[in-house]
């Protein structure tokens, strides 16, 4: 919890991966322990709760009425932003949101919208005049490390079980939102030369590059972000990128299993 | 000025409440502690359709050094809602209504923090609120008051917030939503079970002297009762759970 010295966390980090270790004990490959909830927040039209090892992310969606961009009349619109507020972590200062938090929502935003599972032109009500706009928040409570998985999750958990709240508005009767697939995200980071998945707090402070994949249903790639400094060879891709298939799926059903709001 | 719609009906003809409620009875409060790994201390609130979450950390050093003090810690208290916390999204950032709570509410912790033992420190309260339904100030401060003590912070007693109001003439206990926006008055306090004081207070609407004593009565009562719940989920944080 309290800041460790950086010079000697990463030599540990590099003697444990000599002998292919971690420092929480887990393999390579093998991603904590995944506690996901929906439908938990009042006022959120969908919402979502990912407990992901030592890390907490809500996620909450919310509808607005806007009038479409001039060049798209007839599409709705999505948002997806993170917070990263003094509540994770004792590193987050208060203040206007940084790059990491920026980054952090685009690269899901990107992941969500690439993959087309929100139908632009189902939340048109009047071609020109009148869309939805969707706006989806993540709020990270406890940074435990490897928050961009967490917020993924949580961000398409919640919207898998929004409720586009029309009679509100004025505009027709309540429905579902309607979501056509469920991208996941999948991080990797080089922790003492090689990369592991889902890494943890330690890992990060530790650790070097980063890359996060984000797979649709046909397990298309929909996002992909290399963060902080360091250099990877296309080999040391298509490693992860086949680990990533194999987690994407078993996150995938661990949403779908939560339906039916 | 509370909203003054004087004509909504907010009282069944039986003297309850549209939710069933009586008028002295509170909504339901759960309390967990220690919650939030990368937190010191923390602590989640449901109070009705309320949701708060609160994580403490330090003491820590305080700085910019201008900040500090010689003979004892400051607070650090924020208070923030969620965009997703109310009907219309709230756009993200301080605004002036969240500025004046964490004010007041910082000031009714430093209240019972015993700060003299960690001069020139920091310790910094986040309170978030997840979802809004009337009330969040005290649910905050509730929040705040388990998440320090769950983060071993000493403090001459432990904080409740509760608010009792006044709806189509009548005193009642804890405001939801539609009693908070048709009212006709609130009453929020901060209330320090243990030694009966107070330490946080704020009023808007129209109260006699004699209504005013009757929402102080059914606000002790229920602080009683959600002390309760804060220990026992404190107990429950210690009890044969990790330390």
């Amino acid at each position: 919890m309290a800041a460790p010295v950086p010079s000697l966390l990463r030599q540990e980090l590099e003697r444990l991966a000599e002998s292919d270790q971690r420092i929480d004990g887990r393999g390579r490959w093998d991603r904590r322990d995944v506690q996901l909830e929906v439908d938990i927040l009042y006022n959120a039209e969908g919402s979502a709760k990912v407990t992901w090892g030592d890390t907490v992310v809500y996620a909450g969606v919310k509808f607005e009425l806007r009038t479409p961009w001039p060049d798209r009349p007839t599409q709705g619109s999505l948002m997806c932003g993170a917070e990263l507020r003094p509540v994770a972590h004792r590193k987050y200062e208060p203040g206007p949101p940084s790059p990491q938090s920026i980054e952090l929502g685009r690269v899901v935003d990107r992941g969500i919208r690439e993959s087309g599972c929100i139908d632009m032109e189902a939340l048109c009500i009047v071609p020109g005049e009148k869309v939805w706009g969707v706006m989806i928040d993540i709020h990270v409570l406890s940074d435990g490390g490897n928050i961009f998985d967490a917020c993924g999750l949580a961000a398409i958990a919640a919207l898998r079980t929004a409720v586009v709240p029309a009679e509100r508005f004025d505009v027709g009767e309540d429905h579902v939102l309607a979501v056509k697939g469920t991208p996941v995200m999948a991080s990797f980071q080089r922790v003492g030369g090689r990369f592991v998945y889902d890494p943890c707090e330690d890992e990060e402070t530790g650790g070097e590059e980063r890359i996060h994949i984000t797979l649709g249903d046909e397990e298309h790639l929909h996002s992909l972000q290399k963060g902080l400094k360091g250099a990877f060879t296309p080999a040391e891709f298509a490693e992860i990128l086949e680990v990533a298939r194999t987690h994407c799926g078993e996150l995938r059903e661990l949403v779908s299993s939560m339906e039916g709001n | 000025m509370m909203g003054g719609y004087g004509d909504v009906k907010l009282l069944n003809d039986d003297g309850t409440r549209l939710d069933g409620r009586t008028v002295d009875e509170m909504r339901p409060v759960e309390i967990k502690a220690g919650i939030l790994p990368a937190a010191q201390g923390s602590a989640w609130v449901k109070h009705g359709l309320n949701v708060a979450v609160v994580a403490v950390y330090g003491p820590m050093e305080a700085h910019p050094r201008k900040i500090q003090r010689q003979d004892r810690a400051v607070l650090d208290v924020r208070y923030n809602m969620a965009p997703f916390s109310t009907s219309d999204r709230i756009r993200p950032g301080f605004n002036r209504r969240s500025r004046e709570i964490s004010k007041v509410t910082a000031e009714a912790l430093e209240s019972v923090v015993l700060l003299e033992r960690y001069p020139r420190s920091k310790i910094r309260v986040e309170i978030e609120i997840l979802a809004a339904e009337a009330g969040t100030r005290c649910v905050g401060i509730t929040a705040a008051s388990v998440a320090l003590a769950d983060a071993g912070i000493p403090m001459r007693d432990m904080v409740v917030g509760i608010a009792s109001g006044k709806i189509q003439d009548t005193v009642v206990l804890d405001l939801d939503k539609a009693e908070d926006n048709y009212g006709q008055a609130d009453l929020p306090m901060g209330i320090c079970p243990n030694t009966g004081e107070l330490v946080f207070l704020q009023m808007d609407g129209d109260l006699s002297i004699e209504e005013y004593n009757l929402a102080t009565e059914y606000n002790y009562k229920a602080a009683a009762e959600i002390h309760e719940i804060m220990v026992a989920a404190l107990k429950d944080r210690y009890d044969g759970g990790e330390a």
